[in-house]
């Protein structure tokens, strides 16, 4: 069986070089047959793209898709620089 | 407390836009003209870099009734299309900076703003230097080059403030959350040698999604990281204080 973490690295690529999410900075970790991605994005498409790109590149594990979708809140308070 | 002199800064990036989310960022900048002064973008304003999502971020900023700056970040060079994104930009109406400078007048003051998208390398110590292969000292040399084209234009600028817009960071300090294994790819020290030997009041970044929102040059310049999953908001307002004699 190939090492997790060999796993872990080629769908963290998938979900960097796949035209359907060009997502940087999503983690991905494997516990046994169990897949976790973790991270923001910035719409709740691009998570679901991103769900489906990992678990076409590891369709043996189940992915349990934890990334957030960031909110763009109101901006607060201001902030002086003197 | 706000002064009159007071200079406004709003500040984001990382809005990374796509179709799926249209309109949505524009509603978030309604009311901006009576928080700031000027808008600042920080590179990754698409996500795959395409000439769609790039025009579809010019509507998003389409006539803002305060000027608006911005730089590129390295999702939208993804397509090799930053030029054509640049243009659709400008089109806008957006002053977009690629390693050059612009002086926005606000109110009585000038504001001088230089800029471009930045690049890696890594942090005093434990960085890349110009040596070895050709890809390497490739990479290196390209970021030599932009942090000299930054120099020279802080030190042309005349402006009553000056502010660094940046993709990349120059600092680590801002970089605190993310993994030390990719801080290489995250920014370079030589940007912020650059900016604090020509001077600077701010320097403004994105890139590093899950950085920390403050930090300092080793010449004491305000670094602020502004990517929105940091912020955790539309955008920041910086409010920088007139020098004594210059209004
Ligand atoms: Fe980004
Ligand atoms: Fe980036």
């Amino acid at each position: 069986m190939e090492a997790p973490q060999y796993v872990a690295a080629r769908v963290q690529q998938a979900l960097a070089e796949d035209g359907r999410t060009h997502e940087l900075g999503i983690r991905v970790d494997i516990r046994g047959d169990q897949l976790f991605l973790r991270g923001q994005v910035s719409g709740a498409q691009q998570r679901l793209r991103l769900g489906e790109v990992a678990h076409e590149t590891a369709p043996d594990l189940h992915v349990h898709n934890e990334i957030k979708v960031v909110e763009a809140h109101e901006p607060g308070e201001d902030e002086h620089l003197d | 407390m706000s002064t009159l002199t007071d200079l406004r800064i709003a500040a984001v990036g990382d809005i990374h836009l796509g179709e799926d989310v249209r309109g949505q960022y524009r509603q978030r900048l309604a009311g901006i003209e009576d928080r700031a002064d000027v808008f600042m973008l920080a590179g990754d304003l698409t996500r795959h870099g395409t000439l769609e999502e790039g025009r579809l971020v010019a509507d998003e900023l389409r006539g803002l009734p305060i000027p608006v700056v911005a730089v590129l970040g390295n999702h939208d060079y993804h397509s090799d299309l930053q030029y054509e994104i640049a243009a659709e930009l400008r089109d806008a109406g957006v002053v977009v900076l690629d390693d050059e400078g612009v002086v926005i007048q606000c109110g009585d003051r000038k504001l001088g703003v230089v800029g471009g998208k930045g690049f890696g390398g890594g942090f005093a110590g434990k960085c890349a230097s110009e040596f070895g292969e050709r890809e390497i000292k490739n990479f290196v040399s390209h970021t030599r080059y932009i942090a000299e084209a930054w120099k020279v234009a802080l030190k042309e600028i005349v402006a009553d403030e000056r502010v660094v817009l940046s993709h990349y960071s120059p600092i680590k300090e801002t970089l605190e959350g993310e993994p030390h294994e990719i801080y290489p790819f995250l920014g370079s020290y030589l940007l912020a040698e650059a900016v604090d030997t020509a001077g600077a009041d701010l320097i403004l970044h994105g890139h590093a999604h899950k950085g920390s929102e403050k930090g300092m040059t080793p010449g004491g310049i305000r670094v602020r990281n502004v990517a929105m999953p940091v912020l955790g908001k539309a955008y920041a307002v910086y409010c920088l204080t007139c020098d004594p004699g210059c209004a």
